[in-house]
């Protein structure tokens, strides 16, 4: 199937695993372990795609934990109810808060955390439809390509 | 410790259902692959013998049964463990096969994790393969598999 898939490394690869399950309800699909319990591959599924949870394998594959809590890519949940009980679980789950649930001009409530090793997920769920004339109203921007 | 290959999907099913027909309709969903042929044979039928020590066997076009393995653990509906052993493994090599039945509101989430496989030696079995190639295409195949058996049977 043609599409996205982002590929998250860790430090501890296992310990991702079981909190992105108790934090966001990603379920493991696939794990492949070698002889020494290193995970050499692995797929968590959430709706309709997944993610690949993975450990550091070149010097060019870090965890945020292993470089100052840097991140250069996001990986974006997109959920079709009930964000404010998505935020309870992963704050529960020990997620770091960095923005609290709060409504967009572009229609969404969203929040933004970091999980134990320093990756920032967004999340998001669309609560009203806005028409681009009232988002660029809303938001001093111009926008092609609205939807 | 040994290497594990650990796929899963849901199944509409209870887990009662989910056993049974993971037990009892094995020939009727399994999907044999030529790179984990269970003997040099066609492919034959396969089919659990239910209970601890049960075998599970392949009941080939001319009538012979070769066994594949054995029950180790027969826990209706949550768990099943039984060994695997291909005819192209060395004598004394056996790996292991754990299937899991966990209810999720409706639906059951049946999981199979293979323990061992990268101690197949170099030769038939492995197919040239280094331990991550194999390793994968033997999730692959558990995923179609498991796909096989929510599509036919769960």
């Amino acid at each position: 199937m043609s599409g996205l898939r982002s590929a998250v490394f860790y430090q501890d690869p296992k310990a991702a695993l079981a909190w992105l399950e108790k934090a966001f309800g990603f379920e493991l699909v696939m794990l492949l372990e070698d002889a020494e319990g290193n995970v050499a591959h692995s797929q968590m599924e959430f709706g309709d795609s997944y993610v690949m949870i993975g450990q550091e394998w070149s010097a060019d594959h870090k965890s945020p934990k292993s470089v100052g809590g840097k991140n250069t890519q996001t990986v974006h949940i997109q959920i079709d109810t009930d964000l404010d009980d998505h935020f309870a679980r992963a704050k529960a789950a020990g997620a770091v808060i960095d923005a609290e649930p709060q409504m967009q001009f572009y229609g969404d409530k969203t929040y933004r955390c970091r999980d134990p090793e320093g990756h920032i997920w967004t999340v998001s769920q669309t609560v009203q439809a806005v028409s681009r004339e009232d988002a660029e109203a809303a938001s001093g921007l111009k926008i092609t390509g609205w939807r | 410790m040994s290497s594990k290959v650990f796929v899963a999907l849901r199944v509409k099913a209870s887990p009662e259902r989910a056993f049974t027909a993971f037990v009892e309709e094995i020939g009727a969903w399994w999907r044999p692959n030529g790179l984990f042929q269970t003997t040099p044979r066609a492919p034959g039928v396969l089919a659990f013998e239910p209970g601890e020590g049960g075998r599970l066997i392949e009941t080939l076009q001319n009538g012979k049964i070769f066994e594949i393995g054995r029950i180790v653990a027969w826990e209706p509906p949550a768990r099943l463990v039984f060994s695997w052993r291909q005819a192209n493994f060395p004598p004394d090599l056996m790996t292991e096969v754990e299937v899991s039945f966990a209810a999720v509101g409706e639906e059951t989430r049946v999981s199979v994790e293979h323990r061992g496989f990268d101690q197949v030696p170099e030769g038939a079995a492995r197919h040239g393969f280094p331990d991550e190639t194999l390793l994968m295409r033997l999730a692959e195949w558990w995923q179609r598999l498991l796909t096989s058996y929510r599509d036919t049977s769960a």
